[in-house]
């Protein structure tokens, strides 16, 4: 199986590991989840239907309404919530949205190490919210 | 993290346990966007009521409901009271400030979201339920720190006044509102307030919806990630109304929070100002097709009837609903369309004071404030499979909910003339 190094900067830590799940375009503030079971309910979004439950969700930072953190804060709250997450670039309210999980989460990648470039869905993934290393297992 | 001797006696528990979860949040929310100091914030807006994403947490007590969810920790603190010093009025609600039935709400349901925005007003927040804070008098100066849960505002506040903000989301515009504090970081630094792309608009804008199209096409060309574009063309005609739109879409069709408009906004006199020397990092055109094209994905093809006519997102000002009133004079909406106006309270205390109000009514439509049905959610949306919205913000947002067959969105008088019909044909979809 082909490995995959990345490195960013890890701000929550923790050590996770799991199933990819890559949103390229983020997933829309206010609605965009269901918080009662995770599921992606984003019109234009690719993974709609997908739940973020028990993933090492991917995305290149926030979108949309400021109402972001807050569908996040309700997945939390009902036992949702990704195991780990990374974000290529932090934006603020990928930051508030952090802050509340409080799950391992690694963000600000390195120039050409983009996780929404290197991973793909069903990736295994393996994050260190401590030392910022992204392990990626490629296929399934 | 560097703070300050009043920061860290709050973070020692000085001001009480509220305060200290709210500046331990911060410093949080500060380590991980890597920020090292905080700011002082004078302005806030905090989304207060019994939104639909707080079901979740099952409680009668607000304040449980609000610590766990809010303050995201499991406990329970009273939440009784804010920052003295700061400015602070609550976003819209889930409900309208006085009635339910039209709404399909329960008498159950409006207490408990009256409960909640009391308990809010009591710890110091007043009472406003708006979207468009400016329309009571909320403005925040340029390079004043202040925060809001309304991403459009968020983007003018930045954008036309020059003050500073991020978009920080529903928790931490309490911790903030709360503590007094945000992260000194993004855009309440002045130096990362440069530009990063250049949008070169090849396209004559004239309608306010049009220039909401401008932000949906220019969110379908920007990066996913941390830009501030400037935009050059001809802005001849441009309002507050066409602005206020314009960056409401632009907010949520990206996730850009400051864009410098060339010879309009007051840190883009010129473009080279708006760059600040800085390396332009894309350059975008937009055309008409670009516009056109913004606008097919959001309106449904299909014709036949319309159940649901909404207008004012954000919320209509005194002089939009007088130009509804003006329209609808003697006329009737349809039977079986519900044709709601969506504003502020002090606005339609205005519109009354005016007959705007009156003159809406005996057309068969509705003036409602403090909320929105996206705002309001699945309660409202599933009476209403076909949907026209003279916003592109509603007509985004409701297309996340699996409990409409059409959404269609046009321009004001368009949609006007779908609730006088009760039907959307061909000729209302928007054309330039």
């Amino acid at each position: 199986m082909e490995k995959v190094i990345l490195h960013g900067r890890g701000v929550i830590s923790g050590v996770v590991e799991g199933e990819a799940l890559v949103c390229p375009h983020s997933i829309t503030g206010w609605g965009g989840i269901n918080p009662s079971n995770g599921v992606i309910t984003d019109w234009d979004n690719p993974n709609k239907g997908r739940t973020i439950k028990d993933t090492i969700l991917v995305m290149p930072g926030s979108k949309g309404s400021n109402g972001w953190s807050c569908y996040f804060g309700a997945v939390r709250a009902t036992g949702c919530a990704p195991r780990g997450w990374m974000f290529t670039e932090i934006d603020s309210s990928a930051g508030v949205a952090s802050a509340v999980m409080q799950i391992p989460t690694i963000v600000d990648f390195a120039p050409g190490e983009d996780p929404c470039q290197w991973i793909e869905n069903g990736d295994y993934v393996r994050m260190d919210g401590s030392t910022g290393i992204v392990e990626v297992t490629k296929g399934k | 993290m560097k703070l300050t001797k009043e920061e860290q006696a709050m973070l020692d528990g000085g001001q009480g346990r509220l305060v200290q979860i709210a500046i331990e949040n911060v410093i949080r929310y500060a380590e991980v966007l890597g920020a090292s100091e905080l700011c002082k914030i004078t302005k806030a807006t905090v989304f207060c009521g019994a939104h639909c994403y707080l079901d979740v947490y099952k409680s009668e007590d607000f304040h449980e409901v609000f610590t766990h969810m809010n303050m995201a920790r499991d406990e329970t603190v009273p939440f009784d009271r804010t920052c003295p010093d700061c400015y602070i009025q609550s976003c819209v609600a889930a409900c309208d400030q006085f009635e339910f039935e039209p709404l399909h709400q329960s008498k159950e349901f409006f207490e408990k979201n009256a409960y909640y925005v009391d308990e809010a007003r009591k710890a110091g927040v007043i009472v406003t339920g708006s979207c468009s804070p400016y329309l009571t008098g909320w403005i925040p100066v340029r390079g004043e720190h202040f925060v809001t849960t309304e991403s459009g505002m968020t983007i003018l506040g930045n954008s036309l006044w020059g003050a500073c903000c991020n978009a920080d989301g529903i928790e931490a515009a309490f911790w903030s509102a709360i503590c007094g504090r945000t992260p000194k970081w993004g855009y309440h630094v002045q130096e990362n307030r440069h530009g990063t792309h250049l949008i070169h608009l090849d396209a004559k804008l004239e309608s306010v919806t049009e220039w909401e199209l401008l932000g949906k096409a220019m969110g379908m060309k920007l990066p996913a990630t941390m830009s501030t574009p400037v935009l050059v063309g001809d802005f001849e005609d441009v309002d507050f109304v066409k602005l206020k739109s314009f960056f409401t879409t632009l907010a949520v069709t990206t996730n850009c929070r400051l864009c410098h408009i060339v010879g309009i906004t007051p840190e883009a006199a010129t473009g080279e100002m708006a760059f600040a020397g800085h390396e332009i990092q894309g350059e975008i055109t937009i055309t008409q097709q670009d516009i056109d094209a913004a606008y097919e994905e959001l309106c449904d093809k299909p014709e036949g009837t319309v159940e649901l006519v909404s207008l004012g997102c954000p919320h209509y000002d005194i002089n939009q609903i007088k130009k509804v009133a003006e329209y609808m004079r003697g006329k009737k909406v349809h039977p079986g369309v519900d044709f709601m106006v969506w504003t502020v309270y002090p606005v339609k205390a205005m519109a009354d004071l005016n007959g705007y109000t009156r003159i809406i009514e005996e057309a068969g439509g509705h003036i409602y404030t403090s909320t929105c049905p996206t705002t309001i959610g699945a309660d409202l949306l599933k009476h209403y499979p076909n949907q026209v919205y003279d916003s592109l913000k509603q007509s985004v947002s409701v297309r996340s909910h699996d409990l409409r067959q059409n959404v269609y969105y046009t321009d004001p008088y368009r949609a006007m003339e779908a609730a006088l019909t009760g039907r959307w044909k061909e000729e209302y979809r928007w054309k330039k």
